[in-house]
């Protein structure tokens, strides 16, 4: 036997129905047999998942905490928000990364700059004097095509 | 002796946030045996929920000043320990968490089986029952029905809205349901 409103009544049991929604539910329940049949079964349900044995860790961890809390002074993370927040460390690793971005950059800078011509010629696939086959080869600017 | 016994969970936070460690250890004291019988019913490992256990606690006091002084401290810690279940689920594969598909049909069983059995072979295949479910629909019948948490603390540990709470709970249940039938059917 089912009906359409078998969902409401978890959360009838439940009392979590609206207030306005529930004297209109509860009218529904006297009429239709499915849903008081689905009430009890449900009531039964939770009656036997809290009558479960409940298992216990089997030791006791306070205890263990209280010693480790003791002995041991376990520190607890504070809330940190920002480098301020790490104090006078946090400052030197700010500055020690701000100052290593800014140098990498000054040095991959040079590192693009183009070699002077007397160096890149060293490597020209034409020899000094000789001729040259297409202007992509030789380096030439249009100019002196 | 336990010093802070007579101190709610809320003052027993303040003053562990100023430094009273045993204050935390009263809190842990409260909730170890709820913690370790829900991480166990989730996980379905002794050893799993033993660790997590302890590994919720830690969290909890390596985070307490994270605690909003609004939020109940049971929710708190018992969604770390949820997420530090799920957490574990997914690095070793165990049970995959699935979105649900809140509108799937889910069968309808009204006739309840419980009149049928004595107690104990009823308590035990329902907990074989309980076993089987999705996970997503085992924590939720754990926390109510066993923790005994309102919809708002459930929409809180789990990250749901209200909305979801009250049909993924009726779900949870009718599923439970059709899984004790289930079981009925195959001892009978």
């Amino acid at each position: 036997m089912s009906c359409p409103r078998h969902e409401d009544v978890s959360a009838y049991m439940d009392d979590m129905m609206a207030p306005a929604e529930r004297p209109h539910f509860a009218l529904h329940l006297k009429e239709c047999a499915a849903c008081r049949e689905r009430l009890d079964v449900l009531e039964a349900l939770r009656d036997d998942l809290q009558a479960m044995p409940s298992p216990v860790l089997g030791y006791d961890l306070a205890a263990q905490f209280d010693e480790r809390l003791r002995t041991r002074g376990a520190r607890r993370m504070p809330a940190r928000t920002s480098w301020f927040g790490w104090g006078a460390g946090g400052l030197a690793v700010a500055f020690s990364l701000t100052v290593g971005v800014w140098l990498g950059g000054v040095l991959a800078g040079a590192a693009v700059v183009a070699p002077p011509v007397g160096v890149a010629r060293v490597f020209d696939p034409v020899p000094p004097g000789g001729l040259c086959a297409a202007p992509e080869l030789c380096r030439l600017s249009r100019g002196m095509q | 002796m336990r010093p802070f016994a007579d101190i709610d969970d809320q003052q027993c936070v303040m003053r562990a946030r100023q430094g009273e460690g045993r204050a935390f250890s009263e809190l842990v004291a409260r909730y170890q045996d709820r913690v370790y019988r829900f991480l166990l019913r989730l996980t379905r490992s002794r050893d799993d929920a033993m660790d997590l256990t302890q590994d919720t606690f830690m969290r909890a006091y390596q985070s307490l000043d994270r605690w909003q002084p609004d939020a109940l401290f049971r929710t708190w810690l018992f969604r770390i320990a949820r997420n530090g279940a799920i957490d574990r689920f997914r690095r070793d594969k165990v049970v995959e968490f699935v979105d649900l598909d809140e509108d799937a049909d889910v069968p309808d069983h009204a006739a309840g089986p419980e009149a049928v059995l004595e107690t104990a072979q009823r308590l035990r295949i329902l907990e074989e029952a309980l076993e089987r479910l999705p996970a997503e629909y085992r924590e939720i019948i754990l926390l109510r029905e066993i923790e005994g948490m309102s919809y708002d603390e459930l929409a809180q540990v789990l990250g749901l809205q209200a909305g979801t709470v009250k049909s993924r709970l009726s779900r949870a249940r009718a599923a439970l349901l059709d899984m004790v039938q289930r079981r009925l059917e195959i001892t009978s």
